[in-house]
């Protein structure tokens, strides 16, 4: 056994070091066979989507090239009316914030309007424009980074754009992004965006005029492996939602699945696929103007008064949501302390040592108290 | 708070109620001890940074965890138990370096939070080495950091000026939940193994490496 241990780490050291890289890109159908989308990476049973036109699936099996997905029905959106009634102009629109004043706490908190944005998988990059699909160092991804910071900043908004890189392309990539995702959080802005795009070689997926513009669609990703999975899922909807009305098309769909992509740090959190490395950079610099207005518009509202109405509304289904999050949260750490619990001391003398602790946390008041002897 | 500053909150209460009296004594620190070192972790984590060129370093997430290490390094019982805590860490960072390498990129690829993979590698390679609880802290805690350490060599010997954040926020979390975890499956493996063992044979003594 101890041979095998010396061995493994030097027979997995001998792989490849782009070994991970290696996507599997699959077609998703659904019952009937009909083409729903296509993925790059792997699919997991239960894994969900939830269509251009709002329709939600279920992935039901998965296989070597394809998998089936089951229509489950109409996915409830959230209601975005409130858009029809003012202009969406930001409500404190200031069009003279760099990324340098993005840190001034000038604003009182209400006032402030913040986003944070990184990039996990540095290397990402368009082949048509950057020549390659995977750069070593800072990828076109951080162009489109640029660019959508740029486009949200004209909208109003201040943005903290870190450029830090992740690399190599790997499995450690989302816990290295997750200090700078961290360190972005302690700025505490109103939402946390990282930019990636998407590794499916069919153009025609993504490409789309939009606006009257030859630009590119974009998927957002939701994480179901955190507590803040059930939030996460209602800023993409509410996302999603707004885009509908303001620039159909422009959101391809909506993918949860399995990972955690760092989302559990923030319930808005969101992971954004600007196009595919198969389409013109230009495409998707032109997708960021479009998507910065719909940030924006998500987050703070029509120039008018009816999006702050509806502002509470989504705070208190937010906070229910977080709430889940955390009661599965504590639940779980329970499970797993009475599971420690019992290995180390057996049934009797667990109950015995929660209670004695009990009792000498509270001074006796509660649970048993310490023999003397003890 | 994120899921590191979380844990060690519970890792806290867990003290206060005497659930882990048994590890702490294997490891050689008192509760007094251990409710400072979490307090120190807690309070370090959220200083900034110290900036060394291409290199940052936390007092909470890197210093104090890392002296903790030397500490149980030197009180470990015996050099070959010295010995055989350095080779689980050495060994702990090939398999996280590796594991970073060989398994997929992608969260919805992963059979399981790498997180969560670091801290049973350092468990499992801790207690196969030596059933030590000491062993598995110092595997758990250093397997991460050495591995993070390797892969910005390469990087930097590549050209790309990357840099390196040692127990700043997001790597607090990496380090306390392998150590963690290395140290609770090391604890949980050697206890279910140790009932089994005494059931099995209720009058022979037991079997197997020193249970530090």
């Amino acid at each position: 056994m101890k041979k095998l241990i010396f061995l493994l780490p030097l027979l997995l050291l001998s792989f490849p070091a782009d070994a991970s890289a290696d996507s599997t890109i699959r077609t998703v159908t659904d019952a009937s066979g009909a083409p729903l989308f296509t993925f790059c990476g792997d699919l997991n049973t239960g894994d969900e989507y939830i269509s251009e036109n709002n329709t939600l699936y279920r992935i039901q099996s998965v296989h070597d090239t394809n998998a089936i997905a089951a229509c489950i029905g109409p996915e409830a959106m959230p209601d975005v009316s409130f858009l029809e009634l003012g202009q969406t102009q930001p409500v404190f629109a200031s069009t003279e914030v760099s990324a340098k004043n993005a840190k001034t706490t000038d604003k009182k908190d209400d006032q402030r309007k913040l986003i944070a944005m990184y990039v996990t998988h540095s290397d990402e990059s368009y082949i048509p424009t950057d020549g390659t699909e995977s750069k070593d160092g800072h990828g076109g991804i951080y162009d489109v980074a640029r660019k959508f910071r740029d486009n949200l900043q004209a909208q109003g908004v201040d943005v903290i754009l870190d450029e830090s890189t992740h690399l190599p392309h790997d499995a450690g990539a989302y816990r290295r992004s997750r200090q700078t995702a961290e360190r972005l959080l302690q700025k505490r802005p109103d939402a946390i965006i990282d930019i990636h795009r998407d590794g499916i070689p069919d153009e025609g997926e993504y490409e789309k005029q939009l606006d009257g513009k030859q630009a590119s669609r974009i998927r957002l990703l939701v994480g179901k492996s955190n507590q803040n999975s059930a939030v996460n899922r209602e800023f993409a909807k509410q996302l999603k939602a707004v885009a509908d009305k303001q620039y159909p098309g422009l959101i391809k769909d909506i993918f949860i699945g399995k990972g955690n992509y760092n989302q559990d740090l923030s319930p808005n959190a969101i992971l954004l696929e600007f196009g595919t490395h198969t389409i013109t950079k230009d495409r998707v610099l032109a997708s960021t103007e479009l998507m910065a207005d719909v940030v924006s518009t998500t987050l703070y509202g029509p120039q008018t008064g009816s999006a702050k109405a509806e502002a509470p509304k989504q705070e208190q289904k937010k906070n229910s949501s977080s709430m889940t999050g955390i009661v599965i949260l504590i639940v779980a750490a329970v499970i797993g302390i009475l599971i420690f619990a019992l290995a180390q001391t057996g049934g009797s003398g667990m109950k015995n040592k929660i209670t004695r602790g009990i009792s000498e946390m509270t001074g006796g008041l509660m649970g048993k108290k310490p023999h003397k002897d003890n | 708070m994120s899921i590191g500053m979380i844990i060690l909150v519970a890792l806290a209460l867990l003290i206060l109620f005497g659930v882990m009296e048994r590890v702490l004594d294997r490891m050689a620190l008192t509760d007094k001890q251990a409710l400072i070192l979490v307090a120190a972790v807690f309070i370090g984590g959220l200083l900034p940074d110290l900036a060394l060129g291409p290199v940052t370093i936390n007092p909470g997430g890197a210093l104090i965890p890392i002296g903790v290490c030397i500490y149980l390094f030197f009180h470990a019982g015996t050099n070959k138990e010295r010995g055989r805590a350095l080779l689980s860490a050495l060994l702990t960072a090939a398999s996280v370096y590796a594991i970073g390498r060989f398994f997929p990129a992608e969260p919805e690829t992963m059979p399981f939070d790498p997180l969560i993979l670091y801290g049973l590698c350092g468990g499992l390679i801790a207690w196969i080495l030596g059933r030590s609880r000491r062993s598995a802290f110092i595997a758990g805690i250093l397997g991460v950091t050495l591995a993070d350490v390797m892969t910005s060599i390469m990087l930097w010997t590549r050209g790309i000026q990357q840099t390196l954040h040692l127990g700043s926020a997001g790597a607090l979390d990496a380090m306390v939940i392998s150590g963690l975890t290395a140290v609770l499956l090391c604890e949980l493996f050697g206890e279910i193994m140790e009932r089994i063992a005494s059931k099995s044979s209720s009058d022979a003594p037991l079997k197997g490496g020193n249970h530090a």
